[in-house]
């Protein structure tokens, strides 16, 4: 096997400091337990009022699938005050939207900063309790079924993280998707199921509120406690964390679906968002995929024309997640062949440690990623609402050094750690039209 | 003590968007160079845009296949070291092909100018297209066709534009992936020899652009680069197939695709604002008239859109959704159903009063913060509008009467006009 060789003399120019800005910020938490946050921006017209509900897939029954998100279409239906919700936004000249994941659910607006309690008016009362109907449930039912269909089961390739998460997950809500695993478990949803999914979930207790853009401080915390302040706290339903169990053995499904390209999926158990190592791995998956000058890039798709896309990534859940490396192999290529082509390059990782230039490449790659990601104001409040989830706001300034810390050691004994013997889920997803030839 | 939540809070309309023009000066090769300063970073955004896309064609792909190709090696550096230094200083490069220009464009931290200025300089003015890199283009981005392929939205959308503009159009897509089976290196050069030079390109700087930017930008790029040439700007006469319904059989669809539509004028003509008003109205925003039937009324639909989509010589009006397979036809009579009704009834004025707000919203954010700014003004520029256009457009959303709306859908809305493509399970 070759070893590892690049230039470390290339350029001109001194290596740089990582730099990174701080995104400033106030954060209090009121009496009813809702925890408010502010950031100011002032380059802006607008304010952003973000609201992220610690809900996610991984909260619901596992036979009742799908739950959080197709929640999420129903709070769109209107409150006791609010009959047309989207209609208030327009009027108010803003827009919205909101985001389920497998941890959260995030619902924003984004409007000229005039106008910023039109948004807290529709907000805190889809969070003193929206109206449930018989007839808005059976449309969004439907309509999410279509999402389903159009986003998974109509699409090339949309089945692949049903079946990934079902491979590597044992006993982990992440074991399925957000859009839930069968269309039936949508079906089947009762306007009783919706109800009490509310009060167990959505509470001042159990979300964060980000108001962003060009507001003060204590204006916004003042409007904050106006609009959200009388509205009670619930119960919440507890989140029993259920650990997956240690993966001991190898495992591979092979699959045959409508599809041009042979491509496979490989995945390996890591630690959690908050973990040290989640870092380390994010940078590990840049150095083997992450712009035209990867490893993967440089040997596999240019060098040994195996594959005309190939990626790593993590799938970036807030509980311990997986790190996935893929590829779509050069047509005449045998998959299997690519395949292991591309482990083979990955436990490189493990055999040798990565040089100094290629190290700092990817530091720089990352100090510029975080400070483009962190213009918008609307991006902001989404980030810090995250963080604060995850447990702590503050977080999002300490990126930077945590990226900056990381050394080659680190990034080997990680890679020793992920790619261990065991802990490989292999998916081969394989093309029904190329396996008849 | 509690708000009143009964009644909504009062609303404060969009009085004032800033549309003064950016600064621009002609460097002494002949291109425009337009500076937007502004933001809270210190980033900084190059967008190039060279008249070279699909419109000026020699054959088709060329210009894509070019756009591939111009960071892939130059007279003296290979793909991998221009691909090393981009990497090495964290910017986002981008070339990206379009129907009427192709765009070149960095976005970096500030600080790392001075190493990629002379890089992007090389890149757009020394490309070299060698020969194995182009065969590694090609069959990525013939696999993507692949793949394209069997969405049924892809097939819907790209046979419709080959129906309402006959396949010869340059704006009109290749029929299937094995075009990419006799794309050539030579084509690809050919293109960016022809397209990709000074006087051809038009170049927006926006963010953190201080006078030492500026300099830099002069520096490299000032001084004429390339050679002049001449390139067809007639107007090709649109050549339809006669089609105006068809259906593209996709036997393992569980939904279907449906694109119906028709060419309307461009954005010089006075009716322009309007439609685009009436189009927001019928299939542009979540509250839409196709929207509220056909998603939020019966459930057939995650999602359907209506927009005018403009080019520089051409406009297309056009409505996109994906449906469940055995309710194709209804929601289809729906679309024509909501068209119908436009004409025939006004549109009160409970729907239109918070759509001006929200287009207001909307317009206030094209112009927020330089990137924006800079988006708002090359689309404008390029398609050769002047800045009144978009007092002309605020003047459209804020004044459109419900009878002007009607007339405008009585003039585009005949269902007579339209084309429709499906795809899938018949």
């Amino acid at each position: 096997m070759p070893k590892f060789f690049f230039k470390q003399d290339a350029f001109p120019g001194n290596p740089v400091s990582i730099s990174t800005t701080m995104i400033q910020f106030d954060k209090i938490k009121l009496d009813n337990g809702l925890t408010v946050i502010v950031h100011t921006d002032k380059s802006t017209p607008f304010v952003a009022v973000n609201v992220c509900y610690k809900v996610g897939s991984k909260h619901e029954d596992p036979n009742r699938t799908g739950f959080a998100h197709l929640f999420e279409h129903l709070t769109f239906g209107g409150s006791a005050n609010v009959k047309d919700f989207d209609l208030a936004v327009q009027r108010a000249g803003g827009a919205n939207n909101a985001f389920t994941s497998n941890d959260l659910t995030n619902y924003y607006i984004t409007l000229p900063a005039n106008n910023i309690e039109t948004a807290l008016w529709l907000e805190s009362d889809r969070m003193l309790g929206p109206k449930f109907s018989k007839k808005g449930l059976d449309v969004q039912k439907k309509v999410v079924i279509e999402e389903f269909r159009q986003r998974n089961l109509n699409k090339p390739y949309g089945d692949v993280w049903h079946l990934l998460r079902d491979l590597a997950y044992k006993v982990h809500p992440y074991r399925w998707p957000t859009i839930g695993l069968i269309p039936e478990h949508i079906e089947s949803a009762g306007l009783g199921d919706v109800k009490d999914f509310f009060f167990h979930h959505y509470a001042p207790n159990n979300a964060v509120l980000v108001i962003s853009g060009n507001i003060a401080s204590a204006e916004a915390f003042q409007l904050a406690q106006k609009w959200f302040g009388d509205i009670p706290s619930r119960e919440i339903t507890p989140y029993l964390a259920q650990t997956e169990p240690l993966q001991q053995t190898d495992q591979e499904i092979t699959v045959y679906r409508d599809v041009p390209i042979d491509t496979f999926y490989v995945a390996w158990h890591m630690g959690a968002r908050n973990d040290k190592n989640f870092y380390v791995l994010d940078l590990l998956s840049d150095i083997l995929s992450n712009g035209s000058s990867s490893r993967f890039e440089v040997r596999l798709v240019k060098e040994q024309k195996l594959f005309t896309e190939a990626d790593a990534y993590l799938s970036g859940e807030n509980e311990p997640g997986l790190f996935i490396a893929t590829g779509k192999a050069s047509t005449g290529v045998d998959i299997h062949l690519a395949r292991e082509k591309m482990l083979e390059e990955i436990m490189m990782t493990v055999e040798t440690p990565i040089t100094a230039y290629e190290l700092e490449k990817v530091k720089n790659r990352v100090e510029s990623d975080l400070l483009l990601n962190e213009i918008g104001y609307l991006e902001k409040a989404i980030q810090l609402a995250s963080f604060e989830i995850m447990g702590d706001a503050s977080e999002i300034n300490r990126q930077g050094e945590k990226y900056r810390e990381i050394t080659a050691e680190d990034l080997l004994e990680t890679a020793n750690l992920l790619f261990r013997k065991g802990n490989r889920n292999i998916l081969n997803y394989l093309s029904l039209q190329n396996s008849k030839k | 003590m509690s708000p009143f939540r009964k009644i909504a809070p009062e609303v404060h309309s969009v009085d004032k968007i800033d549309f003064i023009e950016p600064e621009h000066q002609l460097l002494p090769g002949g291109t425009t160079f337009f500076t937007l300063n502004g933001g809270t970073q210190e980033v900084v955004k190059l967008d190039f845009s060279f008249k070279a896309g699909n419109w000026y064609e020699d054959s088709k792909l060329d210009s894509l296949m070019a756009a591939s190709m111009i960071a892939e090696g130059t007279s003296s550096k290979t793909a991998r070291e221009i691909a090393d230094r981009i990497d090495f200083y964290g910017a986002q490069f981008n070339s990206i092909p379009y129907y009427d220009n192709n765009y070149v464009s960095l976005l970096a931290l500030k600080k790392h100018l001075p190493h990629l200025i002379p890089l992007l300089a090389e890149i757009i003015q020394d490309a070299s297209f060698p020969e194995h890199e182009f065969e590694i283009a090609r069959q990525k981005r013939k696999q993507r066709a692949q793949v394209d392929a069997e969405k049924v939205g892809m097939v819907a959308q790209r046979a419709f534009l080959r129906s309402l503009l006959g396949p010869g159009h340059p704006y009109a897509p290749v029929a299937s992936p094995e075009a990419y089976d006799s794309v050539t290196v030579e084509g690809a050069m050919s293109n960016y020899k022809k397209h990709y030079y000074s006087a051809n390109a038009t170049l927006f700087a926006s963010g953190d652009v201080d006078e030492e930017v500026k300099k830099m930008i002069a520096d490299h790029f000032g001084p004429a680069w390339g050679t002049p040439s001449k390139f067809k700007t007639d107007q090709v006469p649109g050549q339809s197939s006669g089609e105006r319904s068809s259906f593209i059989e996709r036997e393992n669809a569980n939904q279907n695709a449906v694109t119906i539509g028709k060419r309307v004028p461009t954005q010089h003509h006075p009716d322009s604002p309007g439609l685009k008003l009436l189009t927001t109205i019928f299939g542009g925003y979540f509250g839409s008239r196709l929207m509220s039937n056909l998603r939020e009324e019966k459930g057939l639909t995650y999602g359907i859109h209506a927009s005018v989509v403009s080019f520089v010589r051409d406009a297309i009006f056009m409505i996109h959704a994906e449906i469940t397979a055995e309710k194709t036809e209804e929601a289809i009579k729906e679309i024509f159903h909501e068209m119908q009704r436009l004409q025939d009834e006004l549109v009160p004025e409970s729907e239109l009063e918070p759509l001006r707000s929200f287009l207001s919203g909307r317009m206030l954010e094209d112009f927020d913060g330089p990137f924006a700014r800079a988006q708002s003004f090359s689309s404008l520029y390029e398609a050769g509008l002047k800045v009144d256009y978009f007092d002309k457009i605020i003047h459209a959303i804020k004044t459109t009467t419900p009878e002007q709306i009607r007339e405008l859908a009585r003039k585009y809305f005949d269902p007579e006009t339209m084309y429709t493509v499906a795809a899938g399970k018949k």
